[in-house]
């Protein structure tokens, strides 16, 4: 171990500067009041409800599919038989992203790649295979669609086989994501739509679940894409408000829903749990705390059911190594502790094997038990808020706000959330944080044990990656084949018309992608309506 | 005279720090980079040749098997150029690149020791 | 790398070879003596390509124009080759090249060529071998070339030298930032094109320009396009309008006297890069370098340095 120096200067990831300890003193003058206010009262920070977890324990919620969908709603009732408490349905990243059929050249060019992380699913009939036994009803469903241009696919599929199966859709629940962070920040994509018709979809899927599925999370805004791109904790809260603030502006400017519906549509988010992990929860809590003053101020909203934001975390993938991979259990509980900490409503903790592959089946087992080692034995869900008061947790909570706000404001300044991405701003500043923590590894300034330091593996266990299974472009290929053959091919045509006269104009596009999906009209063919009425995205960076 | 390295990701995946990360550090180190970002088999033979490289860098993500048909394409058309590769590649996959002469950086690896590797294969050092 | 190497590779690539001309143009860039051989070899051949340079600044969109151009280049010209520079480093010497990642995916084969050019160090917005580069590019049947620039900022009125047409790209609200290079920019241009024209401000910045050009006068007239290339949008015009300013230029005899002052500026390159050499081999001599040192101390004056220069350097070789 590194010694350390006694006159060096300690800072967090966000950048304070840390004290060797902390007395009340050092709480901000403004926060020290509202630090007294119980759990599940405003400002919120200390907890959504006064009973926490006692009353509603967060929900297990892994991210989980690979291959075919059989093979995916196979692993998913794998989970949910070893206790997890939500499902999440993942697409095949090559095809979905993307909005492609399996048949496109790009991902012929890659057939092997289909299936690695996620189930391939081009038409309503693969999210059948997917669904198939699934408590849709009475479990908290994901239905995939973490892309923005590829969620309104998504969950018009997920939709129409809950109704197909006779399920009311007024009282479906669960979530998609739409998340602008994971394509136009983290991962960006080969072919996606641009920034603004992007916005509106999100939109549209907003109205359409205030009309028709009220107890659907219709967008979940994902910090923990932007943290995992390189945003320190006070960035990835900064770029969640302003981004919260584009889609709301937007329904503001609709008026097609009312506001306060809105905020409550906008207030289930994600955020990274990373390893600095006191650090993180201090984010959690400053988190709630940013939305009530943000809804409060900005828009007048103080209706309790709305300001106080609901989270779920997810165990940063970038800080499990590829070295010893055993060592990731460890990593993955401690962050996994700082998000419960941190009072978080629902928890994925990344796999031990995440910096090799898609989880193996033992190392999903694994990120299920974490979280039920935690709520079981530790009696850590016994006691809401077990950090609050701390001199130390409350004073970060309130700076970690500050600088927070003050990121908000210089997004603002640019133009906003869109506009950041467009311009590459926000990528710039990722990278900046990238490189640093890249070279504090490279200079040993940040000691990662099994990688940079103690790098003897005496380990007996081989960890090798989880490949998932090796038919799922064969079996997609004859499966899309089999829909373009057999579906009624003029309602298909009419319903893709209608989906591509909608993307048009100024028409909500849920009601078409609806029909499209009835008509099994195909991804591919959707993502073709995109690429002509809406162009590609200009991306800033060079990847 | 600085030489010239193609960067190129097989996969659709989109990751961009690691990438972006080596890429500077070779600027930095006095190459050239051309980045092609996301690209299939014929995109990374094309700029191979077209751009005249002396090293192939893969950035590889997803199945082992798509970044093997870019090496042998590759070695195809310029059987001498050399080839080294990164991203999440697992230990068994290393094994298969490395019995095809490729030289592989998984996650965690040094930036100081891709630099070294991409000068000893040009022959710059 | 010397004529052993350099001779059989143009000689392959004359004859269609692309990855000698792909080898060819890395001499050219890595030594540039190989490239004083070439332009000897070439002097003789007349080729009738035509250049398009694409100047602006950076982020202005020149890369995905570009890449929204190909289909119709292609279209009329059937190959079209694409020279892209961008800036070497100067700590390092590196460079990051990356317009290709914008334009790989025209999906037109072999028809469009690709290279990406440093540089190095060059301040008039083209790396020192574009110009012998577009000629071997011409001489080995690329009939045409699209020339982007570094886009740094400034004018960069290198490109004027190479092109037969320079499309200047903009984007809306440009006259805000870049009102001091106006007169630059607008006296290099032949076609002006406002990209991202779905931004605020695209009125302002085409009567902004209009402005500046009334100022000029041109035998052809000089058009502005809006175009969003990411969309394709309005590039089938703008592609229209390239061509029509083509046969305009053609036509008013103003390509013919554009040809010329282009062989007259390369002559001028030509002529100064071989002095260059020359007043190099001379401070390197042991005469040249005693005699610098002499001035240095101020044993000698600049003036009788110079004398002595010349005439050294005036002795046949």
């Amino acid at each position: 171990m590194q010694k350390k120096s006694t006159d060096k200067a300690f800072f967090s990831r966000s950048g304070i500067e840390l004290k060797s300890f902390y007395t009340g003193d050092d709480i901000p003058d403004g926060h020290r009041d509202r630090a007294a206010a119980a759990p599940g009262e405003a400002p919120y920070h200390r907890g959504f409800h006064t009973s926490g977890y006692r009353s509603k324990p967060w929900r297990i919620f892994q991210l989980s599919g690979f291959g075919k969908p059989e093979d995916e709603n196979e692993r998913i009732k794998f989970l949910l038989k070893n206790g997890e408490t939500g499902f999440i349905m993942e697409h095949d990243r090559n095809t979905a992203d993307h909005c492609y059929n399996v048949d496109h050249p790009e991902v012929v060019a890659r057939r092997e790649d289909v299936g690695l992380t996620g189930a391939v699913m081009q038409s309503v009939r693969d999210t059948a295979i997917c669904m198939d036994g699934l408590p849709v009803d009475s479990s908290f469903g994901h239905a995939g669609g973490a892309v923005v241009q590829h969620a309104p696919f998504a969950l018009a599929a997920y939709w129409t086989v809950a109704k197909q199966r006779g399920f009311d859709l007024a009282k479906l629940p669960g979530t998609g994501q739409s998340d602008f962070n994971l394509t136009y920040l983290g991962c960006v994509t080969k072919e996606q739509i641009p920034t603004l018709p992007g916005l509106q979809f999100n939109a549209d899927i907003i109205e359409f679940c205030d009309r028709y599925l009220p107890y659907w999370v219709p967008v979940s805004i994902a910090g923990y894409n932007a943290a995992d791109t390189g945003l320190s904790p006070d960035q990835e809260l900064g770029v969640l408000f302003a981004n919260a603030v584009e889609y709301l502006d937007e329904i503001k400017r609709r008026g097609s829903v009312d506001l306060i519906k809105a905020a409550k549509a906008c207030g289930g988010v994600s955020f990274r749990a990373s390893i600095e992990f006191i650090e993180e929860a201090c984010k959690m809590r400053a988190a709630r705390l940013m939305w009530a003053d943000l809804l409060r101020e900005r828009y007048g909203i103080s209706d309790p059911k709305v300001a106080n934001l609901r989270i779920h975390c997810v165990t940063a993938g970038s800080k499990m190594t590829y070295q010893q991979p055993l060592n990731n259990i460890v990593r993955g509980t401690l962050m996994a502790l700082g998000a419960v900490f941190g009072g978080v409503q629902s928890l994925g903790v990344s796999g031990y094997d995440e910096a090799l592959s898609i989880p193996s089946e033992h190392a999903h087992q694994m990120s299920v038990r974490i979280q039920q080692i935690l709520q079981e034995e530790t009696g850590i869900a016994n006691v809401t808020d077990p950090l609050g008061g701390s001199y130390y947790v409350e004073t970060i909570t309130a700076q970690l706000a500050e600088k927070a706000w003050e990121f908000f404001e210089e997004i603002q300044n640019q133009g906003g959330y869109l506009a950041t991405l467009d311009s590459g701003w926000l990528h710039a500043r990722a990278a900046e944080n990238q490189y640093k923590e890249f070279m504090d590894m490279e200079n040993g300034d940040q000691q990662v044990i099994g990688v940079n330091c103690f790098q003897d593996d005496e380990s007996p266990f081989e960890v090798d990656g989880f490949m998932g299974t090796d038919d799922a472009f064969d079996v997609a290929t004859a499966r899309l084949q089999d829909v373009l053959r057999t579906r009624h091919e003029k309602a298909a045509t009419a319903a893709l018309k209608q989906l591509e006269a909608d993307c048009r104009s100024d028409t909500n596009i849920m009601p078409a992608m609806m029909e499209a999906m009835s008509a099994e009209v195909t991804l591919g063919e959707i993502g073709n309506v995109y690429r002509e009425v809406f162009g590609n995205w200009n991306t800033p960076i060079q990847t | 005279m600085q030489k010239r390295i193609l960067m190129a990701k097989t996969g659709l995946d989109g990751h961009w720090r690691g990438p972006t990360i080596v890429a500077r550090a070779l600027r930095d180190a006095g190459f050239e980079v051309i980045m092609i970002g996301m690209a299939n088999t014929d995109d990374i033979v094309t700029s191979a040749v077209d751009e005249d490289v002396d090293l192939v860098g893969l950035n590889v993500g997803g199945h082992i098997d798509v970044a093997i048909r870019a090496i042998e394409n590759v070695r195809n058309a310029r059987p001498e150029l050399p080839i080294f590769a990164g991203g999440t590649i697992t230990p068994r996959a290393a094994k298969q690149l490395e019995g095809l002469g490729v030289e592989v950086y998984p996650p965690g690896s040094q930036l100081t020791d891709i630099v070294d590797a991409a000068e000893r294969l040009t022959g710059t050092k | 790398m010397t004529e052993a190497t350099t001779q059989p590779l143009l000689a392959s690539a004359l004859n269609g070879d692309r990855s000698s001309l792909a080898r060819l143009l890395s001499h050219i860039e890595r030594d540039p003596s190989a490239e004083t051989e070439i332009r000897a070899v070439l002097a003789s051949k007349e080729t009738q390509s035509v250049v398009i340079g694409v100047t602006g600044p950076p982020g202005a969109g020149k890369s995905s124009l570009i890449s929204a151009l190909l289909p119709h280049t292609t279209d009329s010209f059937d190959r079209t080759a694409v020279l892209a520079v961008d800036p070497t480093s100067p700590f390092s010497g590196g460079a990051l090249l990356g317009d290709r990642v914008r334009m790989q995916n025209h999906g037109l084969g072999d028809r469009v060529l690709i290279r990406s050019m440093a540089s190095k160090g060059e301040s008039g917005g083209l790396a020192r071998a574009a110009a012998t580069a577009t000629q071997v590019l011409a001489a080995c049947g690329w009939p045409l070339i699209l020339l982007e620039t570094l886009g740094i900022g400034q004018v960069e009125l290198d490109v004027m030298d190479l092109a037969t047409v320079v499309a200047v790209v903009l984007n809306p609200g440009w006259g805000d930032t870049f009102q001091a290079n106006k007169a630059g920019l607008t006296e290099a241009g032949d076609v002006f094109v406002i990209n991202k024209a779905d931004k605020d401000g695209v009125q302002q910045t085409r009567a902004d320009l209009q402005d500046s050009l009334s100022l000029l006068q041109s035998p052809v007239p000089i058009q502005i396009f809006e175009t969003i290339a990411v969309n394709e949008d309005g590039v089938a015009a703008l592609w229209q309008g390239i061509k029509t300013y083509l046969a305009d230029a053609q036509a008013t005899g103003l390509q013919e006297q554009k040809l010329r002052t282009r062989r007259r500026r390369l002559l001028m390159r030509i002529l100064q890069s071989g002095c260059e050499a020359r007043i190099e081999a001379y401070c390197c001599s042991d005469h040249g370098s005693a005699q610098v040192e002499r001035a240095l101390a101020g044993e000698l004056s600049i003036e009788a340095l110079q004398a002595d220069l010349y005439a050294n350097i005036s002795q046949p070789e």
